[in-house]
């Protein structure tokens, strides 16, 4: 009888300390994303660094204290490209209590689009599809739409062409991400930019491109314009290398001037296809370490921090998860700026007033996060990129294609 | 037959109708109802969550595709590697409709189990006219247009606008009594639906076994001019294996596209098919149980490489792409594995333990 008495001390003693620390332990809040997307499979060239840069940011907010005592938990999770992984990974997510959902891929986003309106929960893709925000009001795209995207090179061909019309020819991925941006490229064209169409080619896995090529300049094709990934356009380039067809300045009569949109360009283009790439015309809305400033730097040294290679440390698709990282947190900083409770609802809420002076510049976009309730892509402005002795080098300043609103009118 | 229908211990076969039985004694038949009622009953006496729910109900889907792809590889011995394609075929037969009509049309909410009849039907008339080569070819040349059918299929899904060129199509909430089937029920639901199904189609191809065209199908893959010479005719039972075989894949298509509440080609595609071949393999080829097995353990054996990817993943970050690689690797040596060592597949092991069991307590 004697020794248990002696034993209830310390655990009294235990039981105490563990009430009173208790509430201290519950007042450190946890917020909730999540991120599923292919780390394995097809596109996880991209997918891979495009999840460091998210779990970089998240681990960064965190050991900095950047929300006080709250603590962000993002679990990434691979699906393989695979609609039907990513909606158990979704639906895990949701058991879980996320308040705000990174999805991945232009097929899983719109298989899943009405799970988010029923669930009411706030998305944020990899994908830059228009599709993702037709029918949708939780979806948020981390910048233009592949469609912009593909307009403004549009516009900068015809800006810069010398001569008669220019005759362009898209390149796309046979997919319903390669597809999109064609209809709208075809009514800016109808719209007044002056510009012919001569050919959509949908690429297959064709690893000689002669005949495509000969067949283009043969139709007087001054300007490929590619949206699809990195290898197709590298195995283009090599073949033109090789026929002679690279133009050397921008729109040569009688050679081809390549351009394409955010996923074919990059540091990984480059080592695809060496000096092929030289003078490839690349738009995107993320600065790039090649061109240093405040953003890069903060980037390069986030990349350091946390261990990761020089090839992880200057794509740009570390830059991109990075960048929906930093949106969701600054969406939940202001949210709790606010003293508002974070929830999916008032995540929602913020990120539609997230416009005019509250507009978000996380420093390694070319323009500021603006989204509203009747907008939903992020960064609407661009910025042309070229090759130049092996780095892609900014051309001009950053833009706004003026054909966008029109084709909406 | 043993006088105690409910003690019986080995084979007491006296009469070839005994043999054909579905059920040796009433212990057996005791034992599968009370299994099937506890299949029914545990979901409303524990909290499950969505995704478990999901991953249950994509096991019972991969099982009615692999009980048609049993059919025709296993019994019938005819090589098909474009499953996923007949099951496709039937989520497309539904997506297109509900492309057509709308997907929120009467039809495809409140007539849905007519709808996933006419699923499996299109999937047989598919299943059919692929299985018309079988009437010539053998083999790895059959398995050649069965590879052709997927490749045609995969095309015309990704080209054609009707078909949304392969983005997802949406197929709308469907109804049940209560009304509205609810985000909330959703899983719960289609386990029921699913469930159902596999049982009804498990037994009737149990019966269907036990039949002259069961038989056929069997001597047909063991010689079928043997099978020819007795006056069966080899190339009709192939056909019929093969449109049979798209039946229950369009069922299996239609369920999938009603569970996901879309159709979209990264489901159907040849890697898909790969996968329901293995999980044919591994579960055991030419055995009814092996249908159940094979999705079972193919669909856990991932799960489980994932929960492992993602501890390693936890404890070794910079490891992450050798973690990931895993997936692949274990799916792969798994197939090897049992090809090598345990060629019938799981259901060997259960027709093992119970022929263990039947003998008990050595009553003989």
């Amino acid at each position: 009888m004697k020794n248990q008495r002696v034993w209830m001390v310390p655990i009294m003693i235990v039981l105490g300390m563990v009430m009173a620390l208790a509430p201290a332990a519950q007042a450190a809040e946890v917020y909730k994303l999540a991120l599923s997307l292919a780390i394995t499979g097809p596109t996880s060239d991209a997918g891979n660094p495009y999840s460091k840069g998210v779990e970089d940011y998240i681990r960064y907010v965190n050991d900095t204290k950047m929300l006080k005592d709250a603590k962000v938990e993002c679990p990434i999770r691979d699906d393989q490209y695979q609609t039907d992984i990513t909606k158990r990974n979704f639906e895990d997510f949701l058991a879980d209590g996320i308040v705000l959902y990174l999805n991945y891929s232009t097929g899983s986003t719109l298989a899943l689009k009405r799970d988010f309106e029923e669930e009411k929960i706030p998305t944020i893709p990899a994908s830059f599809h228009a599709g993702n925000l037709e029918e949708s009001t939780y979806i948020f795209l981390p910048i233009s739409t592949y469609s912009d995207q593909c307009i403004g090179l549009a516009e900068y061909i015809v800006s810069n062409h010398k001569g008669d019309t220019p005759k362009v020819a898209m390149f796309i991925h046979p997919s319903a991400f390669g597809r999109a941006p064609v209809e709208d490229v075809q009514k800016a064209v109808a719209a007044g930019l002056k510009m012919e169409i001569v050919e959509v080619v949908e690429h297959g896995k064709d690893l000689d491109n002669t005949a495509l090529l000969q067949r283009l300049v043969s139709k007087k094709v001054r300007y490929v314009l590619s949206q699809t990934v990195q290898s197709p356009v590298a195995t283009l380039l090599k073949d033109a290398q090789r026929l002679g067809l690279i133009a050397t300045t921008f729109g040569e009569e009688g050679k081809l001037t390549f351009l394409g949109a955010h996923y074919t360009g990059g540091n990984d283009l480059i080592e695809l296809a060496g000096t092929a790439a030289e003078g490839y015309c690349w738009t995107t809305s993320y600065t790039l370490t090649s061109e240093p400033g405040d953003g890069t730097t903060f980037q390069l040294m986030l990349a350091k921090k946390y261990g990761r290679d020089d090839k992880t440390a200057n794509s740009h698709n570390y830059t991109n998860g990075m960048m929906v990282a930093q949106t969701a947190v600054e969406t939940i900083r202001r949210v709790q700026a606010k003293g508002g409770k974070v929830t999916r609802e008032s995540l929602y809420a913020e990120l539609n007033a997230m416009n005019g002076a509250k507009a978000y510049s996380p420093g390694n976009t070319v323009g500021p996060v603006t989204y509203s309730p009747t907008d939903h892509a992020g960064v609407d402005t661009l910025q042309i990129y070229a090759v130049k002795s092996g780095v892609f080098r900014s051309v001009g300043k950053p833009f706004t294609p003026t054909f966008v609103a029109k084709i909406k009118k | 037959m043993s006088a105690n229908r409910w003690f019986a211990t080995g084979n007491f076969f006296s009469a070839y109708r005994d043999e054909q039985r579905i059920f040796a004694t009433h212990l057996d038949r005791a034992i599968f109802a009370t299994f099937l009622t506890a299949l029914f009953v545990w979901p409303l006496c524990f909290e499950v969550s969505s995704k478990n729910m999901l991953v249950l109900d994509n096991i019972l889907v991969a099982m009615v595709a692999i009980i048609g792809l049993n059919l025709v590889t296993g019994f019938a011995g005819l090589i098909s590697i474009g499953h996923a394609a007949f099951v496709g075929v039937g989520a497309y037969t539904l997506a297109l409709l509900a492309r057509t009509i709308g997907d929120s049309h009467v039809l495809i909410t409140h007539a849905w189990p007519l709808m996933l009849l006419g699923c499996g039907g299109m999937g047989a008339l598919f299943g059919a006219f692929v299985g018309l080569p079988a009437l010539r070819l053998k083999h790895l040349y059959l398995a050649i247009a069965t590879l052709s059918f997927q490749m045609i299929f995969q095309w015309t899904i990704n080209f054609l606008p009707m078909f949304n060129q392969g983005q997802t199509i949406s197929i709308g909430r469907v109804f049940w009594f209560g009304g509205e089937v609810s985000r909330k029920d959703h899983y719960f639901f289609w386990y029921y639906v699913a469930l159902t199904i596999v049982v009804v189609f498990g037994l009737a191809v149990r019966n269907l076994l036990r039949s002259r065209y069961g038989r056929s199908l069997v001597a047909v893959r063991d010689n079928d001019r043997a099978a020819d010479a007795m006056g069966m005719h080899p190339g009709l039972t192939k056909v019929y294996a093969f449109a049979l075989a798209g039946f229950f894949a369009g069922v299996a298509g239609g369920l999938h596209a009603y569970l996901y509440r879309g159709a979209g080609i990264e489901s159907f595609t040849l890697q898909q098919s790969i996968t329901y071949l293995a999980m044919a393999i591994v579960g055991g080829l030419g055995t009814l149980t092996g249908a159940f097995w094979g999705p079972a353990a193919i669909r856990l054996l991932d799960l489980q490489v994932e929960n492992l990817v993602e501890w390693l993943t936890a404890i070794m970050p910079a490891n992450m792409n050798l973690a990931t690689a895993l997936k692949p690797l274990t799916f792969g040596l798994v197939i090897v594995l049992f090809l090598m060592f345990e060629p019938r597949g799981i259901a060997n092991w259960w027709r093992i333990c119970r022929s263990y069991v039947k003998l008990w307590p050595f009553r003989y």
